[in-house]
């Protein structure tokens, strides 16, 4: 259970939040021209040294983790024929559902994820209306609520698990 | 708050949580959740746990004292 991929899996999506977080730095200030005349219709973006270094690195690395993700939800696949999970699956894989001990650890860590939401989605809002905050930002508010649920609900989680194991 | 004797007497017939959960079908985890009384069984299971550790439910759950009298 412990190497269970579901238990696992808020850790790989803070991964790759923090990675898209990485990658919309290196894209927030890129010179863009847009060309539109008779003879031509083109879209240039430009990237400085630094941040196409960085957009560069973070494609490279996100390619990389999807292939080694896609290779664990498929190992978990075979492993555990009974409980499958689709990479296109709407439900959050992460829920652990196989009893009613399961679903009650999960009940708790969903409410307390619920709780975050109710609070920093609001206060986002709020502060985006208020104040005159850079693209960048808002994107990186969203990105931390993202990251925050994750954490949020591993750490419930883990906290049973680790209980149960002393 | 709900006490239980779970762990004692799956250690009398000397079962695993494991062995206890196959049993009952469910997993070792929700055993050992149950055993330090972190969640309470629904009916079904406290029914199942008491005929795969062969007593009665009563027997084998019930509500503490204090909290019993109160109400």
């Amino acid at each position: 259970m412990k190497n269970d991929f579901r238990l696992n899996y808020p850790l790989w999506m803070m991964a790759f939040i923090l990675l898209l977080g990485v990658l919309a730095f290196g894209l927030n200030s890129p010179i863009t021209e847009f060309v539109n005349t008779e003879n031509e219709t083109s879209f240039t973006i430009k990237l400085e040294a630094l941040e196409g270094f960085l957009v560069f690195c973070s494609i490279l690395l996100y390619f990389a983790m999807l292939v080694i993700f896609m290779a664990r939800l498929k190992k978990h696949n075979k492993e555990n024929p009974s409980q499958k999970i689709s990479p296109l699956a709407i439900r959050p894989p992460e829920y652990l559902e196989q009893d009613e001990g399961m679903t009650y650890i999960t009940r708790k860590a969903v409410q307390k994820v619920y709780s975050f939401i109710t609070l920093a989605l609001p206060l986002l809002a709020t502060l985006v209306i208020l104040l005159p905050l850079p693209k960048l930002l808002i994107i990186y508010g969203i990105l931390a609520i993202a990251f925050g649920q994750y954490l949020i609900y591993y750490l419930e989680v883990r906290k049973h698990f680790k209980e149960e194991t002393e | 708050m709900l006490k239980n004797r779970v762990k004692e007497l799956r250690a009398r017939y000397g079962f695993t949580q494991s062995d206890l959960g196959k049993r009952v079908d469910v997993t070792r985890q929700t055993i050992a959740f149950i055993e330090k009384g972190e969640f309470s069984p629904s009916i079904t299971l406290a029914l199942k746990l008491a005929d795969a550790l062969e007593t009665k439910v009563d027997d084998l759950f019930w509500l503490e004292e204090e909290e019993y009298n109160e109400k």
